[in-house]
């Protein structure tokens, strides 16, 4: 019976905690591009910052705005990067 | 009253947490190069440390004391500190998209940044009551703000400093870490 009590401290306070998170995400939400987070997808998400951007996440950006490379992506496999090259010359078709 | 003002100044120079305790050395080296991100840095951290110890020091005396499930604290408080991260993140990314920008990967990885745990286990270890604690935290963390500024002002210079070639960049900073330790622990006889 005893092992219920700090179970359910547990749970109670990572429920409370998880509550808070969506609310705060729900009241402070930015719109961001979509493309970003697709991006994102077809990198390794290691961030490693082997690119030289602090995390995965900047190197999409900067992918998207056209200032760098997927070579500069050094864990990043070769099959993967087709996927990724593909994908970034359908963005920028359809844009343009 | 006396007594809370050496507190204050023990935890502010005395025990500085970073250059007397050593914890929270990442972000010491990692965010230190400029001077506008180490004050971005040592504000966020301000804020979430001073906000996760109150919270972990009211959970830990009113629900794990009460209920004699003290031995939970160290998951419960990562969980509280990792929570109030992710808060102060969105909040940032939404108020001041520059600083968010500026912090980058550093912001997320104050969840496992060892100084935040570590006050709120000081505080628990060494029996502080509310006041206590809330002056303590507040001020081990300017402290560690303080530490911040002084070291990304003196990293700034050592960009135009002839430095060796095989010293430039960390190994340089590390050394110079290395004797603001030095100087801070000449403080240890004061109190």
């Amino acid at each position: 019976m005893n092992i219920l009590i700090p179970a359910a401290v547990l749970a109670g306070i990572g429920f409370v905690l998880g509550y808070l998170i969506f609310l705060v995400d729900k009241y402070f939400h930015v719109e961001e591009d979509p493309h970003i987070d697709e991006v994102l997808e077809l990198l390794p998400r290691y961030n490693c910052g082997a690119c030289g951007y602090p995390g995965c996440k900047e190197m999409a950006i900067s992918l998207l705005a056209k200032e760098t490379k997927p070579e500069q992506c050094n864990p990043l496999k070769k099959e993967a990067e087709e996927v990724l090259r593909k994908y970034l010359d359908e963005y920028f078709a359809t844009k343009c | 009253m006396s007594n809370l003002i050496s507190l204050a100044f023990a935890a502010f120079i005395v025990e500085n947490i970073i250059l007397t305790q050593f914890l929270g050395i990442c972000p010491f080296l990692g965010v230190s190069k400029k001077r506008s991100s180490a004050l971005g840095m040592g504000l966020a951290v301000v804020f979430v440390i001073i906000l996760s110890s109150t919270i972990t020091w009211v959970l830990y005396q009113y629900v794990l004391v009460t209920l004699n499930i003290e031995y939970l604290r160290t998951i419960i408080f990562i969980l509280v500190i990792a929570a109030l991260v992710q808060m102060v993140e969105i909040f940032l990314k939404k108020v001041s998209p520059a600083l968010y920008k500026a912090l980058g990967i550093y912001l997320p990885l104050i969840t496992t940044n060892c100084a935040v745990l570590g006050v709120a286990i000081i505080n628990i270890n060494n029996g502080y009551n509310f006041i206590e604690m809330l002056v303590y935290s507040t001020f081990i963390s300017l402290g560690f703000l303080f530490v911040m500024y002084i070291f990304s002002m003196i990293r700034e210079k050592l960009d135009f400093s002839p430095v060796p070639k095989a010293f430039k960049g960390t190994p340089i900073a590390l050394v110079v870490a290395a004797i603001l330790a030095m100087i801070f622990a000449r403080f240890g006889g004061i109190i």
